[in-house]
């Protein structure tokens, strides 16, 4: 064994990380070679010297914190994994792959051309046969029937509203995703609340948005979604207009996590206003985190944490 | 700390957190945060060693348990559930690491409780008061030990703090790293050369 090959086993030795018989070899080699030696010393003394530095000590209500934070995102409707159904369109381009196998990167438009001549081919020889109606509802249509008038030659005139999805992509800036994403921030399934919300969050600085976040936070009832709404303000809780709805919502949220986010937010600017709302809390608040956070606040402001 | 973390890699999977998988994975509630409170603890102090940060420990945490909750489906039971969930802790760390080395805004302040603590400042000092030159020696050595942590690479850092640190064996870093037991090695390598070219005299 070569000095060479000893020092870049030193660090493996340290950490136990060599077979037995490589290990022999090593020890054999250090009482033999000083400088190999000293090598040795170093790695350990380093090792001793980074046990020293300081490790970063849990806060006592941060695993607490980060508990409530779960479960708040779980109940707002986290999606739980669902293994998509596959379509017909997967599933012809998947027999369509296997046919061609050796094909892969033509199996996309190979299977579009051929989907386009099925569809043709079946139009032009079934259509004769289809009801001739003005208008018939698509699979995907959501329709709720306004009128209904049957005329004298035996057809039906039908008077409907008609709602269609559809999908469409865009960045967040995009003007018209982010009216969508704005709409989507009132919808009834919290899991697209919180989802929209958090997209929102990237977009802050529009006044719309802003305002968005402050009634998800104040409204929302899914303390969810009122927790990804306040992580959108951290960066605004300097302005008037949010601090005031905050010190709302810490009198009157009942999810111990958002009040905890919530002093977070108030204390992260100094603000001797905010001393009788935090005085206020620690007389009503029953969650023993919440209410050491803010006497520690309170303190942290030299202010009494009591009211007289 | 070393032995919780390396007893939560190589851990066999007991009956006990089986069965409670299964039931989470039946949609169990209750069992899925029994899980979480079995593991929350290590998760949440890996992160913060990593990343030095209450905040971003907490963002790390809620990303790796959502990310359970809503891939417990596909756990197939050929790892530890441990293994299976440092993975993913492991990788939103280095993600974020990473961020943070392109950004270069990792500084020595760390967010605590009690509010931001310099870090530099944080360290256990040895007879601080009785010795001054003792104490400007302590600091030189812990200044160089933060800049030779963070001239790390975030897979070298990620590696010396798992074996360093959190005490797990080399071919279980690989194996949490998506790498070989040998890459693990030669990043092991790499990490203490570079931190003893950047300690010098130091130590």
């Amino acid at each position: 064994m070569n000095c060479d090959s000893v020092v870049k086993l030193i660090p493996l030795c340290f950490y136990g990380e060599l077979m037995p018989e490589e290990e022999d070899r090593l020890e054999e080699h250090l009482l033999s070679c000083a400088a190999c030696t000293r090598e040795m010393e170093r790695q350990r003394a380093m090792a001793a010297a980074l046990d020293q530095r300081c490790h970063a000590e849990l806060p006592p209500t941060l695993l607490d914190a980060c508990r409530a934070d779960l479960l708040a995102a779980i109940q707002g409707g986290a999606p739980r994994y669902q293994k998509p159904a596959k379509g017909p369109w997967a599933l012809f381009l998947e027999a369509l792959a296997a046919t061609l196998s050796g094909f892969h990167r033509y199996r996309t438009p190979v299977g579009a051309v051929a989907l386009v001549a099925v569809g043709f081919f079946a139009a032009r020889f079934t259509g004769a046969g289809l009801p001739a109606s003005s208008l018939s509802p698509a699979g995907e249509a959501f329709s709720t029937v306004r009128s209904v008038e049957a005329d004298s030659s035996g057809r039906v005139r039908i008077a409907l509203d008609e709602t269609r999805r559809r999908v469409v992509s865009g960045p967040t800036g995009d003007p018209g995703i982010q009216r969508l994403l704005l709409d989507a921030a009132r919808e009834d399934n919290p899991a697209v609340r919180v989802e929209s919300v958090g997209l929102l969050t990237s977009r802050r600085d529009s006044e719309e948005v802003r305002d968005a976040l402050l009634n998800a936070v104040a409204h929302d009832s899914n303390a969810g979604v009122r927790l990804k709404a306040l992580d959108g303000l951290k960066p605004l809780a300097g302005d008037t207009q949010v601090r005031k709805t905050l010190a709302q919502v810490l009198l009157l949220d009942d999810n111990p996590a958002v009040r905890m986010q919530v002093v977070d937010l108030l204390v992260s600017h100094r603000d001797d206003s905010m001393v009788g709302v935090l005085q206020n809390l620690v007389q009503k608040e029953d969650n023993n985190y919440v209410r050491l956070k803010c006497e520690k606040a309170l303190k942290d402001m030299n202010a009494s944490i009591g009211t007289f | 700390m070393a032995q919780d973390a390396a007893g939560a890699v190589d851990a066999r999977l007991s009956p006990q957190t089986d069965s409670l998988i299964r039931a989470a994975q039946r949609g169990d509630q209750d069992a899925f945060e029994q899980l979480v409170r079995a593991h929350d603890q290590s998760v949440l102090r890996l992160a913060m060693n990593l990343l030095r940060s209450t905040e971003d420990a907490r963002d790390v945490y809620q990303e790796a348990f959502l990310r359970v909750y809503r891939s417990l489906d596909s756990f197939r039971f050929d790892c530890s559930f441990q293994t299976w969930l440092y993975r993913i802790v492991t990788n939103i760390c280095l993600d974020r690491l990473r961020k943070r080395k392109v950004r270069k805004e990792e500084s020595a302040v760390v967010e605590t409780s009690d509010g931001p603590v310099d870090r530099m400042e944080a360290f256990q000092e040895e007879a601080a008061h009785a010795n001054p030159e003792r104490t400007l020696w302590n600091r030189e050595l812990k200044q160089r030990m933060e800049n030779a942590l963070q001239d790390l690479s975030p897979r070298e850092r990620m590696v010396f703090e798992l074996r360093h640190y959190q005490g797990l064996r080399l071919r279980n870093i690989g194996d949490l790293l998506g790498t070989t037991e040998e890459a693990a090695k030669n990043c092991l390598f790499r990490a203490t050369r570079k931190m003893r070219a950047e300690l010098g005299d130091c130590i």
